[in-house]
Formats: structure tokens, C-alpha cells, sequence
């Protein structure tokens, strides 16, 4: 099966599997390490969650705790993930399949994945850690908790999306052919979901790192919660002020965000291509050294070959899927029923929610309310000026790089690690290195903005830039238009509609950040200047949930509302007349 | 030669096909249509685009629920999926992720055939149409007719009773649709086996006879059934001998009489729009094909036939019956019979300079009632009509139409014209 595919995927199968290969021992050495190693680790792992209660764990600095504590912040990402697949798997097939349910989570997606979701973790802790009484697995599960809820919102949405999208005559085949729902599902919609999961789901791991830090080191009030992590080692080494530490674990996280780019990311995504249903579609998976050397495993190839002997020698069925099966099958049976339940459920949680915020916010007074709106006009202004700044420099660094196909094969990658490298790590250290330069911090949170949210913009202006069809740039070389003159005819027009992409990626970046840089706790000082961030992180602090609830919200609503009444008509804009494939 | 005298295996009666499109509008797709599907025969279906061939096929296979009138499959009333149809796509509709084997395994692993049985079936489907040493290839792969081939051989793997092909051949190229429609013919010759019956809608006339025991022609908007005709030529048949050709000249005048009448007759327009509400349907054609059309029939003299346009411009059949249709409705070409001529103003429009045709065109845009209309709208919104208006204007008055594709006809005469622009962004109609 894997083989199969990976050969396939190549196009490279007879080369390979002809061609003389003598290095076979050694690689299935290799292989049997790994899985050696990956059972160590799941030991380990065991051990510190089921160890008895420790509210306060002391950080160890040294440098030979970090591959434990990355361990620990890997296998957390990791159990998010999976959560978040399955969230996605049942909520965006619900959605798309019920027309009802349609109605009222596509909103609500939207809107979760647009927000700033780093203003709301600090309220979910605080409700995570009231449900939970507080030993290690009830703030683990919390710190995952909050890592699925920087996970799960665009996967769902890229999945629900995917299954709206289904092309008609392959849907039409599936009816003609009799599958059920669940053939359908699986040789049908989740395969041709796959390269948009695949993509998003990029997009959350390394979400997650930009996350890690404040799901892990946790302050509320006088408490103090941190699990052993990465994210918490930096916490306390920017706390204590030790620079060896800080370096360390940025070289860290930058080694993992490289490892699995390399071994992860790039395999699945050319594996993914298999996916593709359009073929005109850029493919450029590259070469791949971990696909070539897995095929060369003699070890893979038998467990492949075991699991297909396994998979056809057919079992009965299951009775109970069989059964469920066909009460989802026949109209007017289990389907509806269990649709319907499931919807008063929803509906049910969502006024309780809603009841409990209007509660909330009831004790926000208007003055209140004022000083939150000045400060969100203060953050506005701070988002809006380093996605400014940001284009300026991305936007003709972006266009060289996209049209040169040797420096975007070079780049690309390096781009898309940097992109992945959450810079959240280090915003407290680069303020302390601006405050040495004599830069306020206000100025210091807008330059932290760049360089957090440059990444989006230049990724997106390169993808738009390779987009620029040859005849278009050969026509305006031909009539000898100047630079100015093709930038302003060809290059900006052209790249468009990925700029507007970048900017509402770039600008959500932002705000989040604005949550990280405008308050800051670092060699035992605390550094703050005014800003609607810094408001949400106060009132976390004092554990003033009315306070904290209405920043959030503001937040959420200044997103949303610029969402509606700029980025979406700048989108239209670029739908209709900037469009190069229309 | 087959006699085909057997009980049909299949028998759709009065079937009646809506679909409700946007703004709650009703659009009639297929109109009491009847037709049976016998044993051993092959049935061709034939008509212009908008005739609901394709949606007669998915009725057929129980895809789709007529509005009115049922599926009788072995006289018994159809309810869901048609169990002896398989169906050959004109987009191959195979799964991309999937090889070759695996697209041909997975419907028979759909119906709980035990490993092995699927393992044999599907390899008899794969050597019966030649794909052997492709199985482990991926569809991207592949050309064209070889991937069609590998949806023959996943619609033949089922073993199905009928074998419903729609427009098979139009995505691959001449050559290839040529092997392949030799090899359906040699496959379905072989009575050992299913097919029994095959149905398939063709773009060409000549394909249409080539395969067909019985071509069926569909014809207009909603479309019904114009009539059936009897193919009783011997296979193999060749398509350039005599008996053929006049197969093929009849069911040009069958076509020609049901799409351009020499006797005009106003489309009935069932709805609650009174007689002087009442507007011409525009067919959906650019100018710059009309204009072509003229420039061709310049070229010959000004008078040419319906048939010999096709295959001189290599423009579909269905395509030139509408072009002409558009110039004839702007006076510029007349239809006596399949004859097509450039009356005195559609000679005066060719030789005349660009502002002159504007000119003509503009005038005679005017003739017709529906650019009137759009120009006293116009008057009354101060110069400035927004789409929504007009569409809902042309949903009313042309209920049978698709009120986004006809607007989008009007921009585009209009703009010709100069009678009229149109802003995109702002979506709104200005004179000129």
C-alpha cells in the first residue's frame, strides 16, 4: 500500500526498484531505532502525567532537560491534533451533510477562525482549571484543550469546504454504485479533502507552537501554573533573565520546526498530491530523501505486505456498524433522530454560553467600556501600521523571489520554516534588546508585528507572484513598458488577490500578537504600555472575569467587523477584477 | 440484426422534469417524455444543448426523481437507483487517488462481493477493454481514452443490464473515439454477456447512426421527443455509403425543422405575462460568432447550407443552428429549409466599415421587443439600471430562460451595438 503509493506518486517505481540497492540492513536498523525510541517515549510521557500532583513544577534551565521538555511539548501538540481531527472529521461532516446544523456552525466557524484566539485562552484556562482539580492530567488536559482550540477551527472549515466542493460527476458515481455513507466517506470525500487538510493542517501545528508558551506558563492572579515544556523553559528563562537559556531554546524549537518540515510536512504533502483531482494543478513536490529512503526499508515493505494479507482475507462486518450503517442509510430512521438530538444539544450549549457572557458583561461600565475602546483604537492603529510596514518590504522582496524560479525553488522552503518558527518565543527577549536600543515599546510591539506576520504576506505575494502567466510578462517586456510602469500594469494587479489573502493573515497574526508584546514580564520587571493586549492580559491577571470577557469580545468584534467592512470587499475586488484565471 | 421485439427491459413513462432555480424560479428541463430501452439494442439520443439529454440519463438510472411520471425497470415502477444501470461519464469521473485496478475494484467492493470475486471481475472488465499492464498506473497517467476506457471497464465490471454512456467519446480525440466505439460495439456483440442494452447520448449525428439500432432526437427547451428513428442498416456500417448518408440528411431536416421553422412560430410562454409582455427569447450567441457566420456565408457567395457551415468552420452542429437562429432573429440571414442565405441588409452589414455594422446591428437590436424594453427601463431608472432589476424584469417575462445567461447575451449585443454599457463593479446598465 504505502509503497505502492510512494512509487507511484514519483512516477519513479521501475528506476527505483530496479536499479541496485545495497544499503538495506542498515536502514531497517534505523527504522527499528525509531520505533525503539518512540516507545521510550511514550514511557516517559506515562510517567509525567500519571505522577501525583505537582502545582508548581520547577523549571530545570539546564540545557540537557530541554530534549525531555521538547518531548513533552511535542506529544502535547501532537494529542491536540489528533482531537482536533476528529472535531473536524465529526463537526465539518455534520455540517455539510445537515442543512440545519449548516446554518448555524458555518458562522460560527468563520468567526472562530478569524479571531484572535490568544484573548480567549486566558479565559478557557480559568475555566479549565475550576473544572479540573489541579493535579498534572487536569492542567495537561487543559494545555491541550487550549492547543485545539488554535487547531481545529480552520481544519474543520477547509474540510467542510472540501466536502461542499465535491466534483458532481464523482458524487453522481458514488449514487450510481451504491456506496454508503461511509464508502463514500472514505473513498470519496475524505481522499479528495485530503490536500486541503493536509495544508491546514501545516497551518495549525505551527500554530501551535506560536501558542505553546501560553498554554504551558500560566499566570493567574498570585498563582502561578507552568508544565515542564519548551514554552515553559523559555518562560522562566526570560523571568530569570538567563540569555544561555533563552538561546538554547530557541535553537531547539528552531530544530524542531526544521525536523519536521523535513520529515513530516514534506512527505505528506507530496503524498498528498496523489490527491489532487485537478491536474493542471502546480505539483512540485520536489525531491523527497525520507520518501526514497523509507521505500528502501525491507522492514516496511514486509508489514506492508502483512497488512494487505490482513485487509483481504474480509471479515464479516461488525454488526453494529452494519446496523448504524443502515439506520444513517434509510431516511426516517437513526440519521434524523440522532441529527436532530444533536442540534438541540448544540443549541442548548450555545445559550448558556451566551447567557453566562451577557452576565459577564453586565458589570462592565461604561467608562469602561471607553477606556477598552481606546485601547483597541491604540492596538488597531499599531496592527494596521506593521502590516504596513510589513508589505513595504515584502511586497517587492516577494515579487523578485516569485518570478525567479531558481531563488523560489531556494527560498521557498527557508520561507516556509520561518513562517513555522513561532516568533511569540522570542518577543520577550527582542524586547529587552530594543529597550537596550532605547526603543519604546510601543514602537518595540509594532516591530515584534513585522516580524511575526512579514511571513504570511511574503508567502503569499510569492505564491501569487509565480502565478503571473509568461505571456503577460513577455507582452509587457515587449512593448518596453519601465519597471514602474509593469509593476503598476502587471505585478501589483497580478498579485492582488494573494496580497488581500496575506493581509487578513497577517493582520489575525498581529492581534494576537498585540496580546504577547504589549505587556511583558521579563527580568523579574513587568513592561506594559497601553493597548487592548495588554488589557486582556491585566485583567488575567487580577482574575477579573467581566474585565477580561469584554476585551476579548472587543477584540473579537474589531476583528470581525474589519473583516466584514474591509477585507471582504478588498476580497470581492480581487475576486472580480484581479482574477488571472478568469 | 437484431429483432427488437423482446418486453423492454426499461420503460420511462411521461416523464416530466423540473428543477427550481434561484429566486424560487421553476425551470422545465424535460417535457412528457416516452421512451423505452429493448433488449439488445442500441439506443442513441440525439438534441441540442438544453434538451435534457443528459438529465434523461440520470433519470433513466435512477440518479435523479422525475417531477411527474415514473421508471418502469421489467414493468416494475423504479424506486431509487436503477439496479441494472452503469453509467459511462463525459468527464470519466474516475477517482484521481485511486489506480486503475482500485477505481475498478471499489464499486464491486461497494456491493459486498467477497476479495476474490472482486479481484476476478475486475480483472476481466480491465482485459476486456485492453487496459492489461495498466492496472497499477494512476489516472494522471493516462490520456484521455484510456481513461475512458477505465470508466468502461469500472461500468462493465458491475455486469449491468443497461450500459448508459453520456456523450462518452466528446472529451478524447477523433482517432481514439473511433477505436473506442468499435470496441463498444465488439463488447456488446458478444451475447455471451451483459450489456444487453446500451444507451448513449451522442453530440454527433454520425456517431448517433454509427452505434444506433434507434437514435432518438430530443429537441427544444424544455425538451420533449421529437421523434425516433429506425436504423436498420447492418454492422459494421460504413459511414460513406449511400443508405447512411441519407440516415444522416433525414435526421439533419428532422433537426433543422424542430430548431429554425420556415414558418415562425412564437414559443408558447405558459405563464401569468399577457400576450404583450411578451419577448423574444435570445439565443445564447456572441456577436462576434454571428459576424463570423456572415463573413463565412460572404465567402460563399451568400448562401450555404446548415450542414456544410458545420464542417466547413468545424463549429458543433448545435452551435451553428443556434448562430444562425441569433442572425436570423436580426434579419440578417434567411432559412428556407437547411439552406442558409444573407439577405439584402446581412450583405449591406458585411461589406459595410465597423461604424456602419454598429449602426445596422444597433437598429436592428432595436427591432426586437426585449432590447426596448431594456432601453424604456432604462429611461425610467434615470440611465442608471441595475442588474437585479433587469433580471428580475427578464425572470417574469421569460420564465422558460436562464435569466443570468440571457442578461449576459444582452450586455454583449448591447455592447456591439453601443446601445448600451455595462459596469461589472457596480453592476449597473448605462447608455452609451
Amino acid at each position: 500500500m504505502i509503497h505502492r503509493l510512494l512509487d507511484t506518486v514519483w512516477g519513479q517505481a521501475t528506476n527505483l526498484l530496479t536499479a541496485p540497492i545495497r544499503h538495506r540492513r542498515w536502514i531497517d536498523l534505523l527504522v527499528l531505532a525509531a520505533l525503539v525510541g518512540t516507545l521510550a517515549a511514550l514511557w516517559l510521557v506515562g510517567h509525567q502525567w500519571t505522577s501525583v500532583q505537582r502545582p508548581t513544577v520547577e523549571i530545570s534551565l539546564s540545557v540537557w532537560a530541554l530534549p525531555q521538555y521538547l518531548l513533552l511539548s511535542l506529544i502535547r501538540a501532537i494529542a491536540a491534533y489528533v482531537i482536533s481531527l476528529a472535531f473536524t472529521l465529526v463537526v465539518a461532516y455534520w455540517a455539510a451533510k445537515d442543512p440545519r446544523a449548516e446554518r448555524v456552525l458555518v458562522p460560527i466557524l468563520d468567526i472562530l477562525q478569524s479571531v484572535p484566539l490568544l484573548a480567549f485562552l486566558p479565559g478557557v484556562l480559568l475555566l479549565m482549571l475550576t473544572l479540573f482539580p489541579r493535579s498534572n492530567i487536569g492542567l495537561e488536559l487543559s494545555a491541550i484543550l487550549l492547543l485545539v482550540t488554535c487547531q481545529a477551527w480552520n481544519m474543520a472549515f477547509s474540510f467542510y469546504q472540501s466536502l461542499k466542493t465535491l466534483p458532481k460527476d464523482l458524487e453522481e458515481t458514488a449514487g450510481l454504485y451504491g456506496f454508503t455513507w461511509l464508502q463514500k466517506l472514505r473513498w470519496l470525500e475524505i481522499p479528495f479533502a485530503t490536500p486541503g487538510l493536509v495544508w491546514n493542517s501545516m497551518v495549525s501545528v505551527a500554530n501551535s507552537w506560536f501558542f505553546l508558551m501560553s498554554a504551558e506558563a500560566f499566570k493567574a492572579g498570585d498563582k502561578n501554573f507552568q508544565l515542564p515544556g519548551v514554552g515553559s523553559y523559555m518562560y522562566t528563562a526570560v523571568e530569570q533573565g538567563n540569555a544561555r537559556a533563552q538561546v538554547y531554546a530557541i535553537l531547539t524549537m528552531l530544530a524542531l520546526v526544521v525536523l519536521l518540515d523535513q520529515l513530516v510536512w514534506r512527505p505528506v504533502v507530496a503524498w498528498s498530491q496523489r490527491f489532487q483531482v485537478d491536474e493542471n494543478a502546480e505539483v512540485d513536490p520536489g525531491d523527497n530523501w525520507l520518501l526514497r529512503f523509507m521505500r528502501r526499508s525491507r522492514l516496511l515493505r514486509w508489514l506492508e505486505v502483512k497488512r494487505n494479507q490482513r485487509l483481504h482475507q474480509r471479515r464479516p462486518r461488525p454488526v453494529l456498524l452494519r446496523r448504524a450503517e443502515e439506520g444513517f442509510k434509510r431516511p426516517g430512521r437513526l440519521g434524523p433522530w440522532f441529527a436532530t438530538s444533536a442540534m438541540v444539544g448544540m443549541l442548548a450549549l450555545l445559550a448558556l454560553g451566551g447567557l453566562s457572557v451577557v452576565r459577564l458583561l453586565a458589570d462592565v461600565s461604561p467608562s469602561q467600556w471607553l477606556h477598552l475602546l481606546k485601547a483597541g483604537g491604540a492596538s488597531l492603529s499599531r496592527v494596521l501600521l506593521s502590516t504596513f510596514l510589513a508589505t513595504l518590504w515584502t511586497l517587492p522582496v516577494g515579487l523578485w523571489i516569485g518570478m525567479s524560479p531558481k531563488w523560489s525553488r531556494r527560498l521557498q522552503s527557508v520561507v516556509q520554516v520561518a513562517a513555522a518558527f513561532p516568533s511569540s518565543l522570542i518577543f520577550a527577549s527582542l524586547i529587552l534588546v530594543f529597550q537596550g536600543l532605547g526603543i519604546g515599546l510601543g514602537a518595540s510591539c509594532v516591530l515584534l508585528m513585522v516580524l511575526s506576520t512579514q511571513w504570511y504576506l511574503l508567502f503569499n505575494i510569492i505564491a501569487g507572484a509565480q502565478t503571473i502567466p509568461a505571456d503577460l510578462r513577455e507582452a509587457s517586456r515587449a512593448y518596453r513598458l519601465s519597471l514602474w510602469r509593469r509593476c503598476w500594469t502587471l505585478y501589483f494587479p497580478a498579485v492582488f488577490p494573494f496580497l488581500v489573502t496575506g493581509w487578513v493573515t497577517a493582520t489575525g497574526g498581529a492581534w494576537n500578537a498585540s496580546i504577547i508584546t504589549e505587556i511583558v514580564t521579563a527580568k523579574h520587571q513587568t513592561l506594559r504600555t497601553f493597548g487592548l493586549g495588554a488589557e486582556v492580559v491585566m485583567a488575567t491577571d487580577q482574575g477579573s472575569m467581566p474585565h477580561l470577557a469584554a476585551s476579548a469580545l472587543l477584540m473579537a468584534g474589531i476583528v470581525v467587523l474589519f473583516n466584514r467592512l474591509v477585507w471582504g470587499p478588498l476580497y470581492r475586488l480581487a475576486e472580480t477584477r484581479y482574477a488571472l484565471n478568469r | 440484426m437484431s429483432l427488437n421485439h423482446g418486453v423492454p427491459v426499461c420503460e420511462l413513462r411521461g416523464i416530466q422534469m423540473r428543477f427550481s432555480g434561484p429566486r424560487g424560479k421553476v425551470q422545465r428541463v424535460l417535457e412528457d417524455i416516452r421512451l423505452d430501452v429493448r433488449p439488445e439494442e442500441i439506443l442513441s439520443i440525439i438534441g441540442p444543448n438544453g434538451s435534457g439529454k443528459s438529465t434523461l440519463l440520470r433519470i433513466l438510472s435512477g440518479l435523479l426523481e422525475p417531477s411527474q411520471g415514473e421508471v418502469r425497470f421489467h414493468g416494475e415502477r423504479l424506486e431509487g437507483l436503477n439496479p441494472g444501470v452503469a453509467m459511462v461519464f463525459q468527464s470519466f469521473a474516475i477517482y484521481p487517488w485511486m489506480t486503475v485496478e482500485e477505481n475498478v475494484r471499489v464499486v464491486l467492493r461497494a456491493r459486498e462481493l467477497p476479495e476474490s470475486e472482486v479481484r476476478e471481475r475486475a480483472h476481466q472488465a480491465i482485459r476486456k477493454v485492453g487496459l492489461e499492464g495498466f492496472e497499477e498506473a494512476f489516472p494522471r497517467e493516462l490520456s484521455r481514452g484510456t481513461k475512458q476506457r477505465v470508466g468502461v471497464a469500472r461500468a462493465l465490471a458491475v455486469d449491468p443490464e443497461i450500459l448508459v454512456m453520456d456523450e462518452p467519446f466528446s472529451q478524447v480525440d477523433a482517432l481514439t473515439a473511433e477505436a473506442l466505439r468499435a470496441e463498444i460495439l465488439d463488447i456488446w456483440a458478444d451475447k455471451e454477456r451483459n450489456p444487453s442494452a446500451i444507451v448513449m447520448v451522442s453530440q454527433s449525428i454520425r456517431e448517433a447512426l454509427l452505434m444506433g439500432d434507434r437514435v432518438a432526437v430530443l429537441s427544444g427547451s424544455p425538451g420533449t421527443l421529437r421523434t425516433i428513428v429506425d436504423v436498420p442498416l447492418p454492422r459494421p456500417r460504413d459511414s460513406r455509403s449511400q443508405e447512411f448518408m441519407k440516415l444522416v440528411d433525414h435526421l439533419h431536416d428532422i433537426i433543422t425543422s424542430a430548431e429554425l421553422p420556415d414558418v415562425l412560430v412564437t414559443a408558447p410562454v405558459p405563464s401569468a405575462a399577457s400576450q404583450e409582455d411578451q419577448v423574444e427569447p435570445l439565443p445564447m450567441v456572441q456577436s462576434a460568432d454571428i459576424l463570423g457566420l456572415l463573413e463565412f456565408l460572404e465567402t460563399q457567395i451568400g448562401a450555404s447550407d446548415l450542414f456544410l457551415v458545420a464542417s466547413h468552420t468545424h463549429v458543433p452542429f448545435e452551435k451553428v443552428i443556434t448562430t444562425v437562429k441569433a442572425a436570423e432573429m436580426l434579419d440578417l440571414v434567411d432559412t428556407p429549409k437547411r439552406a442558409v442565405l444573407l439577405t439584402p441588409l446581412g450583405k449591406r452589414f458585411v461589406n459595410a466599415n465597423m461604424d456602419d455594422r454598429k449602426d445596422l446591428w444597433r437598429a436592428q437590436l432595436l427591432e426586437l421587443r426585449l432590447f426596448r424594453v431594456v432601453r424604456d427601463m432604462m429611461d425610467l431608472e434615470d440611465g442608471e439600471l441595475p442588474k437585479e432589476a433587469l433580471l428580475q424584469e427578464l425572470a417574469t417575462r421569460l420564465p422558460m430562460e436562464d435569466p443570468e445567461q440571457t442578461f449576459e447575451t444582452i450586455v454583449a449585443w448591447g455592447r456591439f451595438g453601443e446601445l448600451f454599457a455595462y459596469r461589472e463593479e457596480r453592476g449597473v446598465l448605462t447608455p452609451e
